[in-house]
Order: structure tokens, then C-alpha cells, then sequence
């Protein structure tokens, strides 16, 4: 190994492990890996400011703020209480029938939209019907993070992972309709089956007050319904054009970023308002990372790590992918899935440089990174962000009551998930 | 004019060793809104306010949602009670810190604290940091409105 790449692999493996410590903030780490990489390159040699720009994917980063920039106009209109509340009436109190109810409403929303905001919508609204009818809230909020998680990863716009190897695979919204929808159904039904079973007790308790929820009047929840019919009208019809936008040679950025600006100027909200719940952090992160991957790309880091795996090609593809669907999983169970997904991105692409057939491994790392977030309580920011809300409630989550109900439903899913992709190998 | 021209001198208050129980007996039968937490030689070591004690029966959504205004029933909340083992516990676990002035304290600098700390009662104590006295917003402010009536 040369020195140029071992300085690059110290930086990024380095940087992981700090996000992982959590000793600093992710974007933090990011931010001050991405630059050192650039210093370090600059004085070896073998990395450019250039170069480090030409490593950030825009088309990535362009799908996330046109996303995020729609959900914050649409946050603040009480939409997504309103079909929490919606649900909740529906049940007419009933566990178990609320706890598949609001699964299946998180679940929609976070394939077409950011979900963490939509567990962080969802969640203090699920608290809110648990504690009026009188049940534990607990199984509701870990359900929809375990839910959300898995139902994400159907869609190109659904979870991060999904755009950033749509984008590099070159991967359409309707190729997830094609490959990925089918397989993440049916690893959801499974995940909601496990998780009915787990509650089983918490669910069967009688609740003690379902008069109370059904005299919460949906309507009320709303406080902008016009401006939340605009967004929606929007949305719908960006959702059309993700379905033609490879036919159109349009790109997924451009098709999020032109709804984004139909909403800005129909809307005409707030601007400080809104920008002040665009997650830029998250942006920052996304774009440090593809810096800091540039930089083990021109270290020649992958370029080792192609020619390693390459040697393991007498394995049989089939177990080639499956066992990429489950070190993913592993990984992105202890890290976050993201810089795991950036850093073998280049690496799929190096096999498909040598001539392996690269597709199936694509969608073999979308299952890993997508289900595999379910593992652990950081294994998925949308698993921090209950886990957090429960600590300011007088029932946490803890670390090991998720090991208990978490841990299973990222074994079921990705168990699911290779069996289905062992069966549809031939078809990816 | 000095804080201690307008303070209550009969203060009510418990001993640390008092138990949440103790605190809300206490805050019920003398009908009050605060409640000085006193070591054994006179010196205030907290307050316990009635919110402080509404707190544990509260649902924890109140602070979560935002807006609370379209839940016309609260259900199961309103006959849920904190569980004995909670009521049990030493008033050292709810207490927060006491602010308070000495007697000699003007009017206006002690009505300033209060609002800065958002505070409806102030403790008054004396030079060797014993409680003498309790103040209100209401007492504070009909003394110094009071000062009005001679210009």
C-alpha cells in the first residue's frame, strides 16, 4: 500500500469512527475529514480541490433539498397529524387495528418523503392518541421508525441510501417500482407480522378510554388546508414525472428541485421560516463524505479494494450478493448507512469496470444499507429520533428493549429480503 | 422601601426529609402555591411549586404537541394518577433550587428577579441566610403602586 493511501484510509476510517463514537457531530467529523483529505492530497499529490468537487454527486444532494424543501412547506400545514388523527378515529381505539393503521400511514409517507420528518411528526401525535385512549405508546413509536425504515427503501426518493445508488447506478424511480417495491412488501409485511407478535401483550391490553379519540375532529388538525393542498398537488405531480423521468432524460434532481420551486412560488411562504427546517446538516454531511471518498478513489484505496474482491470472483454471484445484502446490514446496524453506501458506490462500480455484472450487487447493497438500519437504536436516524422523543417521556426506549423488538425485525427483513433475492436473482 | 415592608412573615414549609406526599398535604390543607424546602437549622435548601407537583400527573404529550387545541377529551389521562411509589419519594427529587433575596432587598430589584426567573413568590431571607419571609408578585406590586399614590 502507498502512502498516499494509507494517510486516505486512516482519514476515512478514522472520520467513521468518530461518527460512530458520537464524541462529535457527524457533519462535524465529515467536514473536518473531507478538508484534511483535501490538505493531505494537496501535499501528496494525489488529490485536487478540483477533483474533490467533481467527487460531490449534485444530483444526489439537489433530490434531498428538493425533497426536504416540499416536506418543510407541507410540515407546518398539520397534514400529517391530520392523517395520524385520521387513523386514530378509524381504529375507534383499537391496538392492535391503530397499530397497523399508523404503521401503514408512516410507512406511505416515508417512501415518498424524508422519514425522519415523518417520524418526527408522527411520533408526538401516536404519544398524543396512546396516552388519551390509555395504552402504552411504546410498541407505536418503535413500529413506526422499524416500519418506516423498511418501507423506504421501495422507492428512489424513499430513503438516502436509494438515491445515492440510483444515482450512481443510473437506476430509475420505476426500476425501485420494479426490483425493489416487490421485495420490500413483502419483508414489511413480515417486519408488521414480527412486530404483532412481539407486542402481542402490549397490544392486547383494553384500552381505557376510546370515547376520548373519538371525539378528536381530524379537520381541526389542520391549520393551513389550503397551502397543504397546494404541496400535495405538487407532490403528486412530481411523483408523476419520477415515473417518466428516465424516458424524458430528465434527471431525479431536477425533477424534485423544479417541484420544489412550482410550491415556492404557489405558496410564497416564509423563507427564513422554511430554511430554517431544510436539514442543511444533513446536506453538508452528504457532500463531506463524497469529498473524503474522492479521496480514497484517487488514493488508489478502492481501486485495492476492486482488486480484492475480484479474487473472491470464483464465488458464486448469488452468494457474491447475498452476502453484500448482510455485511451492509452489519455495518449499518453500528454506522450510519450513508458513509457506508458513498464508500461502495466506487467499489460496485470498479467490479462493473472488470466486467462483473454489477446490477444485482446494486440492489444487494440497497437491502443491506436500508434494512440493516434497523439493528440497532443508531442504527437509523429515524430510530434515534423516537428513541429521543421516549426519553422525554416516563417510558424510554432503551437500548435493551430494542435489541429485543429491533434486532429481530432487521433479521426478518434481511432474511426475507435474500431469500426473495436468491429467488428474483435471474430478473435484477 | 425593603422587601421585608410587604412580605407574609408566617411562612409555611417543609422539612428535606418530606416525602412528595408531605409537599402536596401541605400545599392542599394551607391552600398555597409554593412550598419552601428547609434544612433543620431554618435555611431554604428548595422550592416545590403546586406545577412542579402537576407535572407528574400532566401527559407527556402536552409538552411534545404543539398545539393540543383540537383534543376536546383527554381521555384516559384525566383518571390517571401518580403511582405510590413516585408519591413515596423524597421532595430532593422534584425540589428545584430557591432564589431568594435578603430583607433588605429594594422593591424593584426583588420584582425584576421574579420576572427574570418567572417566579409568582420570592423568598425572603435574613443576613444569616434563615427564611423570614415570603413575597408575592401581588404584595411586591401593591407596594410599589402604592408609593404612586404620593406624587
Amino acid at each position: 500500500m502507498t502512502l498516499p493511501a494509507i494517510l486516505a484510509t486512516v482519514i476515512f476510517f478514522g472520520s467513521l469512527i468518530i461518527i460512530f463514537s458520537e464524541k462529535l457531530h457527524r457533519s462535524i467529523t465529515a467536514i473536518a475529514g473531507g478538508a484534511l483529505m483535501v490538505i493531505v492530497g494537496r501535499v501528496l499529490h494525489f488529490y485536487s480541490e478540483e477533483a474533490a468537487l467533481d467527487a460531490i454527486d449534485f444530483n444526489t444532494l439537489g433530490l434531498l433539498l428538493g425533497m426536504m424543501m416540499l416536506v418543510a412547506m407541507l410540515e407546518p400545514t398539520g397534514f400529517f397529524q391530520y392523517l395520524a388523527v385520521l387513523a386514530a378515529r378509524a381504529s375507534r381505539g383499537k391496538p392492535v387495528r391503530l397499530f397497523v393503521l399508523l404503521g401503514i400511514i408512516t410507512t406511505i409517507l416515508s417512501m415518498f418523503l424524508d422519514n425522519v420528518t415523518t417520524v418526527v411528526i408522527i411520533a408526538p401525535v401516536t404519544l398524543l392518541i396512546c396516552e388519551i385512549i390509555g395504552i402504552s405508546a411504546l410498541p407505536f413509536l418503535m413500529s413506526e421508525a422499524l416500519l418506516s425504515n423498511t418501507g423506504g427503501v421501495a422507492t428512489l426518493i424513499g430513503d438516502p441510501p436509494n438515491v445515492l445508488i440510483g444515482s450512481a447506478a443510473g437506476f430509475s424511480f420505476t426500476d425501485f417500482l420494479i426490483h425493489s417495491l416487490p421485495i420490500v412488501l413483502l419483508s414489511w409485511v413480515g417486519a408488521l407480522f414480527l412486530l404483532l407478535h412481539l407486542f402481542k401483550k402490549e397490544l392486547s391490553k383494553r384500552p381505557r378510554s376510546v370515547k376520548a379519540v373519538m371525539r378528536l375532529n381530524p379537520a381541526e388538525t389542520l391549520n393551513e388546508p389550503l397551502v397543504a393542498r397546494r404541496i400535495l398537488i405538487v407532490l403528486a405531480g412530481a411523483i408523476l414525472f419520477f415515473f417518466v423521468h428516465h424516458a424524458l432524460h430528465v434527471s431525479p434532481s431536477l425533477v424534485a428541485l423544479s417541484a420544489a420551486a412550482v410550491a415556492l412560488v404557489w405558496v410564497r411562504p416564509n423563507l427564513d421560516e422554511l430554511f430554517k427546517r431544510i436539514e442543511w446538516s444533513v446536506l453538508i454531511f452528504f457532500a463531506s463524505l463524497f469529498v473524503m471518498v474522492g479521496g480514497l478513489e484517487s488514493a488508489g484505496v478502492l481501486e485495492s479494494v476492486v482488486g480484492l474482491l475480484e479474487r473472491a470472483s470464483s464465488v458464486p454471484p448469488l452468494v457474491f450478493g447475498v452476502g453484500l445484502i448482510w455485511i451492509v446490514a452489519a455495518l449499518s446496524a453500528v454506522v450510519d448507512n450513508v458513509p457506508i453506501t458513498i464508500a461502495l458506490i466506487p467499489v460496485i462500480r470498479g467490479l462493473g469496470a472488470s466486467g462483473m455484472e454489477v446490477d444485482p450487487l446494486w440492489w444487494a447493497l440497497a437491502f443491506g444499507a436500508g434494512f440493516g438500519g434497523s439493528g440497532t437504536i443508531i442504527g437509523a436516524t429515524a430510530n434515534i429520533i423516537v428513541v429521543t422523543l421516549s426519553e422525554r417521556t416516563r417510558h424510554p426506549i432503551t437500548s435493551k428493549l430494542w435489541n429485543k423488538r429491533g434486532l429481530p425485525v432487521m433479521l426478518a427483513t434481511c432474511s426475507i429480503a435474500s431469500i426473495l433475492y436468491a429467488i428474483l436473482y435471474s430478473t435484477f | 422601601m425593603t422587601v421585608s415592608s410587604c412580605m407574609k412573615k408566617h411562612v409555611v414549609s417543609i422539612p428535606v426529609t418530606a416525602t412528595i406526599r408531605d409537599a402536596a398535604a401541605v400545599i392542599v390543607n394551607k391552600h398555597i402555591g409554593l412550598l419552601p424546602v428547609v434544612e433543620k437549622n431554618g435555611k431554604p435548601v428548595g422550592v416545590i411549586g403546586i406545577r412542579d407537583l402537576l407535572t407528574l400527573e400532566l401527559p407527556d404529550f402536552v409538552s411534545l404537541v404543539a398545539d393540543v387545541d383540537f383534543v376536546h377529551d383527554f381521555g384516559a389521562v384525566e383518571t390517571t394518577r401518580p403511582s405510590a411509589r413516585t408519591l413515596d419519594k423524597s421532595v430532593k427529587s422534584l425540589m428545584k433550587p430557591p432564589i431568594a433575596v435578603e430583607e433588605d432587598c429594594g422593591l424593584l430589584r426583588a420584582y425584576a428577579l421574579m420576572l427574570q426567573h418567572n417566579l409568582h413568590d420570592m423568598l425572603v431571607v435574613s443576613k444569616d441566610g434563615k427564611l423570614i419571609g415570603v413575597a408575592s408578585r401581588v404584595d411586591i406590586g401593591v407596594a410599589v403602586l402604592s408609593s404612586w399614590e404620593k406624587t
